[in-house]
């Protein structure tokens, strides 16, 4: 064998020793539970017996032909998903616009608003459901006014509401800090140069500051709908689903499936029908963004 | 009025809305500190009033039935094993893609990557079963290897990116001087990725400490193996109407969080924005 060769083979045991735990770690950690989900979504299965019972597409069939739980739970995902994307998109760019102006504690309520997202979302639903029952009620004694003692948690309406604001509560800050980065790249000499022109405040910051808004917009709205349609652990822990499971989300629905009533065949037909729904409306919001940015 | 006047005017109303905002916004995490010093009755009677009297008790029974420094330290353990290999791993594997661009290599980029679509609950289901075959369920250090392959994509993502910024003329050098592969990345190549394993780092810890659903699937059956998160949720499952205990284990639960983010709030802040542009 030639030095060449034999320095080329060095090369490619190294590659491949470098780069091979990687390789092993996502194929046991994910594709091959990715692959096993779709054999098991074919199939009629407790988790307990020892051969699951092969039955075609059967389960798929099930979940799309009767208007069952499954269908409510990813009508409710995608509406909580519209929820919190619009709204937390809008509360936080106005909060960052808010927040860059140049005065003394502008960081430190940046801060503030950050503090949610670093608390566990679990917890996040504990405290707010305490809010909901302890603290409405004696602000209700305080005003007198009705809106306090409405049932927040306890009617279907409502609930859906509590649980958008409740999620958006906790991931705020995180958009807020996203948009002020956006925000401050923006180029002061081209907000001066609107304004030498005669631009408005509000013109300045239509026409300039939000189109070279492009990519924070692109991130914050990309990172907030795969947030919302991953949404668990607030509902847990805020309504366990209820009332009457008016709050039931796509990834309950499996869990409790799966886990609560031990049908695994239809929880891993029910994921991979999430998967598919996750990964459809992420490529094409991505796409009807990507393409309105602008450069400057 | 004066333009100038009327400029400064609109500022003040300004600050004044945002310090009015932050207040109520924070509020219920000040309620919740407030709230777990009470003692029962002073809660149920009135959640918003300042306690008359502190009761500590409060947290010496909570830190003692749920066995909180078994607790913290599970989570130190769990985080920790995670995030060394989350690192290690990553950082090489993007190292090698990078500079060695070749069939193989691209093809374990995709590999390695693709992943970041596929979300969680997809296939949580047969992940616990096939946890259970390789015997990663059920205790601590293999619930922190299954996070290496939970984070290993997103990682890998960031470190490659981040790879084309070094010149490749660096690393040349040091291989014309003798030193191997792998010496050449630890003692030249890893120094220089500093900001970017701040950021992973900062990214996966958050992940990894406060997560709740993985940790319930793999480690929830034993007091031995909980979370800090998992406990707090069975113990306030539990203590349904004793809010006083709750709010505590709350406060418990979230308080290590907090402290870290006043003393490393610039790190933190900074590592979440450039994981979200970058990710």
């Amino acid at each position: 064998m030639s030095q060449k060769q034999k320095r080329l083979l060095k090369e490619y045991a190294e590659n491949f020793l470098y780069i091979i735990p990687a390789i092993l770690l996502v194929t046991v950690m994910i594709y091959i539970p990715f692959v096993m989900s779709g054999y098991y979504s074919l199939t009629e299965w407790n988790g307990i017996s020892k051969a699951p019972k092969f039955v075609g597409f059967s389960n798929f069939q099930t979940l799309f032909s009767s208007k069952g739980e499954f269908m409510n739970s990813l009508w409710f995902t995608t509406k909580y998903t519209f929820g919190f994307t619009l709204f937390s998109n809008v509360l936080a760019l106005a909060l960052a616009v808010a927040l860059t102006k140049k005065f003394k504690l502008a960081n430190f309520f940046r801060g503030i608003f950050f503090i949610p997202y670093i608390m566990s979302m679990t917890i996040v639903g504990f405290i707010w459901q305490f809010i909901f029952t302890q603290g409405f009620s004696k602000l209700a004694d305080i005003t007198g006014w009705g809106f306090w003692n409405f049932s927040f948690l306890g009617d279907p309406k409502l609930a859906f509401y509590s649980v958008v604001f409740v999620g958006i509560w906790q991931q705020l800050g995180f958009y807020i800090v996203l948009y002020i980065a956006g925000l401050q790249a923006v180029p002061a000499d081209v907000l001066e140069a609107a304004t030498v022109d005669g631009a408005t405040g509000w013109q300045r910051f239509s026409k300039v500051t939000l189109p070279l808004l492009g990519p924070s917009f692109t991130t914050c709205i990309f990172m907030s709908l795969t947030n919302a349609l991953k949404v668990f652990d607030i509902i847990l822990a805020l309504t366990k689903g209820g009332p009457g499971g008016s709050t039931y989300s796509v990834t309950l629905q499996i869990y409790k499936d799966a886990f609560t009533n031990n049908r695994y065949g239809m929880g891993s037909a029910e994921s991979i029908v999430y998967f598919l729904f996750v990964l459809i409306v992420t490529q094409a919001v991505l796409k009807l963004f990507s393409t309105k940015e602008v450069d400057l | 009025m004066k333009i100038t006047t009327k400029r400064a005017l609109r500022k003040w109303v300004l600050i004044l809305a945002v310090t009015l905002i932050s207040i109520i916004y924070i509020y219920p995490v000040y309620l919740m500190f407030m709230n777990s010093v009470k003692p029962f009755g002073e809660i149920v009677s009135d959640a918003i009033a300042l306690p008359t009297t502190l009761a500590w008790d409060n947290y010496t029974y909570v830190i003692k039935k749920i066995k909180y420094v078994k607790l913290f330290t599970n989570n130190v353990i769990i985080t920790c094993t995670g995030i060394v290999g989350i690192v290690a791993f990553s950082s090489i594997a993007a190292y090698i893609m990078d500079r060695r661009k070749n069939r193989f290599t691209s093809i374990a980029h995709l590999i390695v990557i693709t992943p970041m679509l596929i979300p969680f609950q997809t296939i949580m289901i047969t992940l616990l079963k096939a946890m259970n075959v390789i015997h990663l369920s059920g205790s601590r250090f293999g619930l922190g290897v299954q996070y290496w392959g939970f984070g290993i994509p997103m990682a890998t993502f960031i470190f490659f990116n981040f790879m084309k910024t070094i010149p490749k003329e660096i690393d040349e050098s040091a291989i014309i001087d003798g030193a191997s592969t792998f010496r050449t990345f630890i003692s030249i190549i890893f120094p220089l990725l500093k900001s970017v394993t701040v950021t992973v780092i900062v990214l996966d810890v958050m992940w990894i400490w406060n997560d709740f659903l993985l940790p319930l699937l793999m480690v929830n059956s034993s007091n031995k193996t909980k979370t800090l998160v998992l406990a707090a949720y069975t113990f306030i499952g539990q203590m349904n109407t004793k809010w006083h205990y709750a709010m505590t284990a709350m406060v418990l639960a979230v308080v290590p969080s907090i402290i870290i983010f006043i003393f490393l709030q610039k790190y933190i802040v900074d590592g979440v924005v450039a994981g979200a542009v970058k990710g």
